[in-house]
């Protein structure tokens, strides 16, 4: 759910200001907001010093964000930084961590330059291998023309017409006094020898400059010569490179340990310093009183209100404003579900957030997300592979990532695909019936394609009315009350529409078709009434987006067919050891896709389908003054705060 | 005759929206792939618009099942 918000107005006086937002920041429930009341109200701004002072912040910062970057060291969320005080950090802890910023980044970047330039030099020599591979014979005789000018060239494999090209082209310019060479090579390339008589050289560069052929030079740095005398020591120059490119390496590791420690802590104190100093801005300020407005979780309020006096005093008043004063779009957005639902907001995550007043599709999310995922993998076997995958996600991520947030999806998902594969009577195809006698409890999908695909209507009936009714509350919520009826109509067409469908196919009564044509009938202008003339359009999409529920019928299928392949190989493929390895590398093929296309189309289902018919994106994550890691942390200051 | 009329039919009734699916993904894919390269955040976009095109692959499937079955 989308966790209440509350709107509060903090007085007091000047003086105590900064005492207030060294409070605020250690508490961290406070997102700040500029004060909107009264008019006649200044903004603080910041002195010269501090001014000045932020640029550096932000500049360290910048120093630590690439030291990171290049040194390797995970840019993990800050860990709750320890609040700075609003005085100047004068030359102690804050001078440091500048100091060690710049120091870090400038060593880095030294090391990633050279790392850069071994790894190009490596390939300019491995360029050289081929080429000189191809002409070896050719270009050890180049002392054979003295008095000549050599071109190496290499082509893209896209450029072989080039040489044809510059060959009439050399024919016509200096006739017969040159002598070209090409051979294909292994990565497609195409090298070019080119002799030329000393008096024709500057005509040809203008030539293959016009054809846009660029001449590979000798390179510099390995002494003067021909290409012939060089490449023997690129050649050991190419032994040498690993070794090089190995130091720089470690030197990078020593540098991440040496730094690692320092950065993390410098990039928590500095930012906790900027964010002490920004947050002066954002205070209104007459000649003797302050006031500082901001968003706060609302059952959070109270206990803000208490700590506050008891960390400054009974002089500061923290007031309440009223709903009426502020606009839900302008509220911040923190998520805050049961702990079993929290890994499915990383889904939630790729979306923008919902609005402040909306609905939190999390819980929905939760439930079918893996019920989709299970019904189209629907195998115990890929089921019990998938929860191992799972396990081992979970040894290996850290709480709070997103690797552990898949991890926690993906055991309802593998839990889900166990249950299917019961219903199913599936253990790697029909590896369990024939084996262990397995039978279907609910159909086999093999066969039973009609009520499988029924059954994936279904879900989709289920799930797109789900979604209507949810624009319902939320369109009331928003105080929308002509889309709510919108929805609401759409909701009861649909509705009528598969009663009429069912009528005419005599799953259910035929008596019923006719009033149940008589309410789409009814329900139809006050669709286009609530909705406008682009209504009957939207109906017809919903119907459409049932329809696309389909796929899970679709993917099922084809899972299943992929798995029962998978098992005859074993007989049909010469000997059995043959046809067991086979199988083996089918079923692990068929398992790879199991993972990856359910959770694509499960996705877009709840994206496309599901949320088109209620989700209000365009909210403001919440960042209270003095909190980082927004999700875990929030959380659990606000459950602080509120215990 | 009359049976290889609907196994052509179900035949084509797959065929050509793999055909098209594989024609709008083979659009789509590069061109997600760039703007990924320069927005990693328009991953979820990327991944409606790789799944996008693969309903008419999906709703063909059902239709040369539905037509199969019918005439079984």
């Amino acid at each position: 759910m989308i966790l209440a918000m509350s709107k509060v107005r903090i007085l007091g006086p000047r003086l105590r200001l900064n005492q207030v937002l060294g409070s605020l920041q250690r508490i961290g429930v406070l997102q700040l907001a500029t004060p909107t009341e009264p008019a006649s109200l200044a903004t603080l701004a910041l002195t010269p010093g501090q001014q000045r002072e932020r640029r550096y912040l932000k500049a360290a910062l910048e120093d630590i964000a690439v030291a990171m970057e290049e040194l390797g060291l995970a840019a993990s969320t800050f860990e709750g930084p320890a609040p700075v005080p609003l005085a100047r950090p004068g030359e102690g802890t804050g001078v440091r961590y500048v100091r060690v910023a710049s120091r870090a980044r400038r060593q880095a970047v030294r090391l990633k330059i050279r790392e850069t330039a071994l790894e190009e030099e490596r390939a300019l020599i491995l360029k050289y291998q081929g080429f000189f591979a191809a002409f070896r014979p050719l270009l050890e005789n180049e002392a054979r023309w003295p008095n000549a000018s050599i071109y190496h060239v290499l082509l893209k494999a896209d450029q072989a017409g080039v040489i044809e090209r510059l060959h009439a082209s050399l024919s016509q310019v200096i006739g017969d006094a040159f002598e070209l060479y090409s051979r294909h090579l292994e990565s497609g390339e195409t090298a070019v020898l080119l002799i030329v008589s000393a008096q024709g050289a500057g005509r040809v560069e203008r030539l293959m400059a016009e054809a846009q052929v660029q001449e590979i030079p000798v390179p510099s740095g390995y002494g003067d010569g021909s290409l012939s005398d060089v490449f023997p020591r690129m050649l050991a120059r190419l032994g040498e490179l690993p070794g090089d490119l190995d130091a720089v390496r470690r030197e990078r590791a020593a540098l991440a340990r040496k730094y690692g420690k320092d950065l993390r802590a410098g990039r928590e104190w500095l930012a906790s310093r900027l964010q002490a100093l920004e947050a002066l801005t954002l205070s209104g300020v007459t000649a003797r009183a302050f006031v500082i407005e901001g968003w706060v979780p609302s059952d959070a309020r109270r206990k803000l209100e208490i700590r506050l006096r008891a960390e400054v005093g009974e002089e500061i008043v923290v007031s309440e404003i009223s709903r009426e004063e502020w606009r839900s779009e302008e509220a911040p957005v923190v998520l805050k579900n049961p702990r079993i639902f929290r890994p499915f907001e990383a889904i939630i995550g790729l979306m923008p957030l919902p609005r402040y007043g909306t609905i939190d599709p999390t819980p929905f999310v939760a439930v079918f997300f893996p019920a989709f995922f299970g019904i189209i993998m629907g195998d115990i076997g890929y089921g019990l592979l998938l929860a191992a995958v799972g396990l081992l996600l979970h040894w290996r991520s850290k709480p709070g990532t997103t690797l552990r947030s898949v991890a926690e999806i993906i055991g309802p998902c593998a839990l889900f695909s166990i249950i299917a594969g019961v219903l199913y009577g599936e253990l790697f195809g029909d590896l369990g019936r024939r084996w262990l006698g397995l039978q279907p409890l609910a159909f086999n999908r093999e066969e039973a394609l009609i009520p499988f695909l029924l059954l994936a209507l279904g879900l989709g009936i289920v799930h797109v009315l789900l979604g209507l009714v949810l624009g319902v509350v939320s369109a009331m919520r928003r105080r929308h009350p002509r889309e709510a009826v919108g929805r609401g109509a759409s909701a009861v067409a649909v509705v009528l529409i598969i009663v009429a469908l069912l009528a005419v196919t005599k799953v259910l009564p035929r008596g019923l078709f006719t009033p149940a044509v008589i309410g789409v009938l009814v329900a139809f202008p006050v669709l286009v009434i609530a909705e406008g003339i682009i209504a009957p359009i939207e109906l017809l999409s919903t119907l459409g987006n049932i329809l696309s529920y389909a796929r899970i019928m679709a993917l099922g299928v084809a899972s299943v067919m992929l798995a029962v392949v998978a098992n005859r190989m074993v007989g049909a493929i010469g000997s059995a050891a043959v046809g067991i390895v086979f199988a083996l590398i089918f079923h692990l093929v068929n398992f790879a896709i199991g993972m990856f296309s359910p959770t694509i189309h499960a996705l877009r289902l709840h994206y496309v389908e599901f949320f088109g018919k209620f989700y209000s994106p365009g909210g403001v994550r919440y960042q209270p003054f003095g909190g980082w890691k927004l999700h875990d942390t929030t959380a659990q200051r606000h459950d602080g705060m509120t215990a | 005759m009359e049976v290889l009329s609907v196994v052509l039919a179900a035949a084509l009734a797959i065929a050509i929206p793999a055909l098209a699916t594989a024609w709008a993904q083979s659009r789509i894919g590069p061109a997600i792939a760039a703007s990924m390269a320069e927005k990693p955040e328009l991953s979820t976009t990327a991944v409606l618009m790789i799944a996008i095109p693969e309903t008419m692959v999906i709703l063909g499937f059902v239709v040369a099942v539905l037509i199969l079955f019918r005439t079984a």
